[in-house]
C-alpha cells in the first residue's frame, strides 16, 4: 500500500515526486522522489535517523523550503511554484509550526505571541487577541495571557506554541519533536493535548524519532537516506 | 502588516535594550543639535546684519560709474568724477515710481573753524534738503537750499572739545582757499540715501546745500551748456515700485549724460539697497553652509551609531526573524520592522537634537548679541535629516534581516 492511494478523505498535504539535493562539499540527496500525501483529519508520525530528510520535509511541507523537483501542494497551494511572499503567506494562514524548542518571542507575552501569525495576516488588534484567548483557553492556559515566555514552564511554553500555531486555523500542524525539551510526565501531557486536537479535526504531522512518541499517530511514516522506507499504520492500543 | 503593530513591536525591542538604545539616540541628537545650532546661529547672524545694513534703505536705488571689468574695486579715475549732469537729474526725476533724486557732490575742504578750534576735514558733502528725514535728525532741521546752513552728523559735533550745537557758527576753510561761515542748523545721525549709511558711519561728515556751495560743472553732452555735475546720485523710490523703477533707471542710465561723459573702461551702475544685502547674505549663507556641513559630519557619525546598533540587532534576533517568518512574516515585514527601529532611534534623536540645538543656538544668538531667527526650513531639513539618517543607516541591516534564511535561523541558538 503507498501513501497517495490510501488517501479517501480530501488531501490537506500531498508531495508528488519530490526531490531534494544540498551541496554539502558534494551533492546530498536529502529527498529522492517522495510522494506523500496526508489527509484531512489525519495524525501522520515520520520517523527517521538523523540526516535521514524528515527535517527536510518537514521544511519543505511548511513552506521554509523549495524542493529541487516535484510538487508539494498544501491546502491547494502548490509551494514548488510559489514565491517568497505566497511561501510566507501559506505559512501563516495554513501551517502551524510546534518547534522543540518552543520559539516564543520573548519579550512577547503569551497572548501576543499566540496572535503573532494573527498579525501578520493582517487581523485587527481586538480580533487577533480575542482569538488568541480563545486558542489559549482550548489549550489551557487561560490565566497566564500576560506571561511573558520567560515567566512560564517548558510545559506551558510549549502550551502556547501549540496554540500560537492553532491561532490560524491551519490545514495542518507540523510538530518537530514537540517533547524534546520537557520531561516525561510534560510530554504526556503534550501529546494528550495534540491527540485531543486532532479528535477535534484537525490534521498533523509529528516528527519524532522515538517510537514511544510516534505512536501517538494514526500511521508511522519511516524514513531513510532520503526515501520512504514503510508507512506503518499503529493499531491501538487496547490498554 | 499594521504599521501601528510594527511601531509598537519596533518601539518595543528598543526598551528592552535601553542603555544601548540611548548612546545610539545621543550620538543623532548630538550630530542634528550641531546642524541646528550652526544653523540658527548663521540665520541670526544674517538677520541682524541684514536688518542693521538693509532697514531704512530698502527704496534707495543708487547710481555711480564703476569700471567695467571684474578685477579690482570699482575705483580708479572713474570713481569720483562729477559726471551727473543736472540734466541727468531731472530725467531721473520723471522716472514712474521716483519719489526723490539726491545728488551727492563733494566739496573739497582743508579744515573746520568753530570758536577759535580749528579741525582738519579734507571734504564736505554738498547735496539737497529732502537727503535728511525726521528719523536721522537728531537736533535742530535740515538746510534750506540757498542759505548759509551746515547740518553735521554727531560724529562731527563731537569733533569739537565742548562738542558743537545747533546755532553755532562754524567757517570752513575750502581747498580753494575760501573761507565760508555757516550757522549748524541741524546734527543728524545719518541721512536718506547715503550709501549704506546707517552701517558703522564713524567719520565726521558735513553737508551743504549745493545752491551755492557746490560749483563743479561740466557740460552736458545732451544740452550743450554747463552744468552743475555730481559723482554719485541716489534715487528714493516708492516702497512698492524699487523693482520697475530701477528697471527704468537703467534704461535711462544708458544713454545719461553719465554715460557719455565717463571715460572708456567706465560705466554707470545702478543699485539697489537690496543687491548689497543680497551680498552680504550670501557671504553669510555660504559661511552657515560650510559650518553646518562640518556638523553634518557628526550626523553622519550618528548614522553609523544606527547602522551599527540595528546589525547588532539583527545578528542578536536572527532567530527571532526566523520565528516570524514561520509563523508567516514576508521579507517585507521584516525589513518593515528594523527600518522601523532604526527610524524610531532617528526620530528620537530628531525630536530631541531639534530643541537642544534651538536651545543652544539661542543661547549662542544672546552670548553674541543678535536677535534670535528659528530656521525654520533648517528645523525641517534636521528632522527629515534624523528620518532620512534612521532610513539609510536602518536599509542595510534591515534588507539583511529580510533575507535570514528561516531554516537556519530557527536553528540559531
Amino acid at each position: 500500500m503507498t501513501a497517495t492511494e490510501s488517501t479517501t478523505a480530501e488531501a490537506v498535504v500531498a508531495l508528488s515526486d519530490v526531490r531534494k539535493t544540498y551541496e554539502l562539499g558534494g551533492t546530498v540527496t536529502a529527498l529522492d522522489d517522495v510522494s506523500l500525501s496526508l489527509a484531512e483529519g489525519s495524525y501522520t508520525a515520520v520517523m527517521g535517523p538523523s540526516g535521514s530528510g524528515k527535517s527536510t520535509l518537514l521544511n519543505l511541507i511548511g513552506g521554509l523550503d523549495t524542493p529541487d523537483d516535484g510538487n508539494v501542494r498544501v491546502g491547494g497551494q502548490n509551494l514548488g511554484a510559489a514565491s517568497e511572499q505566497e511561501r510566507a503567506t501559506v505559512r501563516g494562514t495554513e501551517i502551524g509550526f510546534v518547534f522543540q524548542t518552543f520559539n516564543l518571542m520573548p519579550r512577547l507575552t503569551a497572548v501576543e505571541n499566540v496572535a503573532l501569525p494573527l498579525v501578520f495576516d493582517g487581523w485587527d488588534r481586538t480580533e487577533r487577541l480575542d482569538r488568541a484567548r480563545e486558542v489559549l483557553d482550548r489549550v489551557g492556559l487561560g490565566d497566564r495571557y500576560d506571561h511573558e515566555p520567560a515567566q512560564l514552564s517548558g510545559g506551558q511554553r510549549q502550551r502556547v506554541a501549540i496554540a500560537r500555531a492553532l491561532a490560524p486555523d491551519p490545514s495542518i500542524l507540523l510538530a518537530d519533536e514537540p517533547t524534546g525539551n520537557v520531561d516525561t510526565d510534560t510530554g504526556a501531557g503534550i501529546m494528550e493535548l495534540l491527540a485531543e486536537i486532532n479528535n477535534a479535526g484537525n490534521s498533523i504531522l509529528l516528527v519524532s524519532h522515538s517510537r514511544r512518541i510516534a505512536e501517538h499517530a494514526e500511521r508511522i511514516v519511516h524514513i531513510r537516506d532520503g526515501l520512504i522506507e514503510e508507512i506503518e499504520t499503529v493499531t491501538p492500543e487496547v490498554a | 502588516m499594521d504599521p501601528r503593530e510594527t511601531l509598537r513591536i519596533a518601539g518595543r525591542s528598543i526598551r528592552a535594550h535601553r542603555l544601548r538604545s540611548t548612546l545610539t539616540v545621543i550620538g543623532i541628537v548630538i550630530g542634528i543639535a550641531s546642524v541646528v545650532v550652526f544653523a540658527s546661529f548663521g540665520a541670526s547672524v544674517e538677520a541682524s546684519v541684514i536688518d542693521d545694513i538693509g532697514g531704512t534703505d530698502a527704496n534707495n536705488v543708487y547710481l555711480l560709474p564703476a569700471s567695467t571689468d571684474d578685477e579690482g574695486p570699482a575705483g580708479g579715475p572713474g570713481l569720483g568724477q562729477p559726471v551727473f549732469t543736472q540734466h541727468d537729474i531731472e530725467q531721473l526725476r520723471e522716472v514712474k515710481g521716483v519719489e526723490t533724486v539726491l545728488p551727492r557732490g563733494i566739496v573739497q575742504l582743508s579744515a573746520v573753524e568753530h570758536d577759535g578750534q580749528t579741525v582738519a576735514q579734507r571734504q564736505a558733502t554738498a547735496t539737497t534738503p529732502a537727503t535728511f528725514d525726521n528719523d536721522s535728525v537728531v537736533a535742530g532741521r535740515g538746510f534750506r537750499q540757498g542759505a548759509a546752513e551746515l547740518v553735521i552728523n554727531e560724529r562731527a559735533a563731537a569733533a569739537f572739545p565742548g562738542n558743537l550745537s545747533v546755532g553755532d557758527e562754524v567757517t570752513l576753510q575750502l581747498a580753494s582757499g575760501d573761507r565760508e561761515t555757516l550757522t549748524v542748523v541741524g546734527i543728524v545721525s545719518g541721512t536718506r540715501g547715503g550709501f549704506l549709511s546707517s552701517f558703522g558711519d564713524v567719520q565726521s561728515r558735513y553737508y551743504l546745500p549745493t545752491e551755492p556751495y557746490y560749483r563743479t560743472t561740466t557740460e552736458s553732452p545732451t544740452l550743450g551748456v554747463d552744468q552743475k555735475a555730481y559723482p554719485q546720485v541716489t534715487v528714493t523710490t516708492a516702497p512698492t515700485a524699487v523693482q520697475s523703477a530701477r528697471a527704468e533707471i537703467e534704461a535711462y542710465a544708458a544713454e545719461s549724460d553719465a554715460t557719455r561723459l565717463l571715460p572708456a573702461g567706465f560705466e554707470v551702475v545702478v543699485q539697489t539697497s537690496g543687491d548689497v544685502v543680497e551680498e552680504i547674505q550670501d557671504v553669510i549663507d555660504r559661511i552657515t553652509r560650510f559650518v553646518t556641513g562640518i556638523a553634518v559630519i557628526a550626523l553622519v557619525v550618528g548614522a553609523i551609531g544606527i547602522a551599527n546598533i540595528t546589525l547588532v540587532s539583527v545578528t542578536e534576533r536572527t532567530k527571532e526573524i526566523g520565528i516570524m517568518k514561520a509563523v508567516g512574516a514576508t521579507n517585507r515585514d521584516t525589513m518593515q520592522l528594523f527600518l522601523t527601529e532604526a527610524v524610531l532611534l532617528g526620530g528620537i534623536g530628531a525630536v530631541v537634537g531639534v530643541p537642544l540645538g534651538l536651545l543652544v543656538g539661542f543661547g549662542a544668538a544672546v552670548y553674541a548679541e543678535v536677535s534670535f531667527t528659528l530656521p525654520i526650513n533648517w528645523i525641517v531639513f534636521s528632522v527629515a535629516m534624523g528620518v532620512t539618517t534612521g532610513v539609510v543607516a536602518g536599509l542595510y541591516p534591515a534588507w539583511r534581516a529580510s533575507k535570514v534564511d528561516p531554516i537556519e535561523a530557527l536553528r540559531y541558538e
